[in-house]
């Protein structure tokens, strides 16, 4: 179980090599540059919904980028969810 | 003595280049440090990472630190040999032959085995 951290636009090889990577039980965490991914009826939003992994958004982030009212079917969540997570998963990959 | 019972087992993903930051040096530097605290390190190359282990880097020019050369001293510090996502490999026709130092391809499966049999996981 793993926690990957994705703080990339959905152009570039660290969202294609992510998802390549992410195993079932694993978590995505969206963040920095990496909330443009999930945008609902965008490509990169349709590989997330399929990826397998649970899928979160920092929410101060999608906000900034002004995307979030465009997320799909993601968890939004704070700094404190974000401590959750790192909690819960034993290992955390982080993708930038 | 080291303590076997507070070893913990660190893979090292590595998916930049070796020139274009300094994020190449900075990773093996982690895995050189951990090594040399007697910790079980494994590396695994992905993306651009791959280019790291391309033959014939001639850095005298460029006056920056060999990264091949670095690579290839790994087995002093018992990093015998390294991992490569094969399909990164694939992407740049690398020849892992002639890689600085011995890597093992895996593909994706075994990828993610490689992942849930470290305790830690660092991305550079």
């Amino acid at each position: 179980m793993t926690l990957h951290t994705l703080n990339c636009s959905p152009g570039s090889s660290a969202f294609a090599d992510c998802l390549r990577f992410i195993a079932p039980g694993d978590a995505l965490l969206l963040m920095g540059d990496g909330v443009y991914c999930a945008m609902e009826d965008t490509g990169s939003g349709r590989e997330l919904q399929a990826c397998g992994a649970a899928l979160y958004v920092l929410g101060n982030d999608a906000a900034a980028a002004g995307v979030l009212a465009r997320i799909g079917d993601i968890t939004v969540i704070d700094m404190d969810g974000f401590v959750s997570l790192s909690e819960q998963f034993p290992r955390q990959l982080a993708w930038y | 003595m080291l303590d076997a019972s507070k070893t913990k087992s660190l893979l090292v993903v590595i998916r930049h280049s070796p020139y274009g930051s300094s994020l190449a040096r900075a990773s093996l530097d982690v895995a050189l440090s951990a090594a040399a605290f007697g910790q079980p390190v494994d590396l695994l190359f992905s993306g651009d990472g791959v280019l790291q282990l391309l033959q014939g880097q001639q850095t005298d020019a460029a006056g920056v630190k060999n990264i091949e050369r670095l690579l290839a001293s790994l087995p002093l510090y018992d990093i015998e040999q390294v991992y490569v996502d094969a399909e990164a490999a694939a992407r740049y026709k690398l020849e892992l032959a002639s890689a600085p130092l011995p890597a093992l391809a895996l593909d994706r499966a075994a990828i993610g085995e490689l992942l849930q049999r470290h305790d830690h996981v660092l991305g550079f």
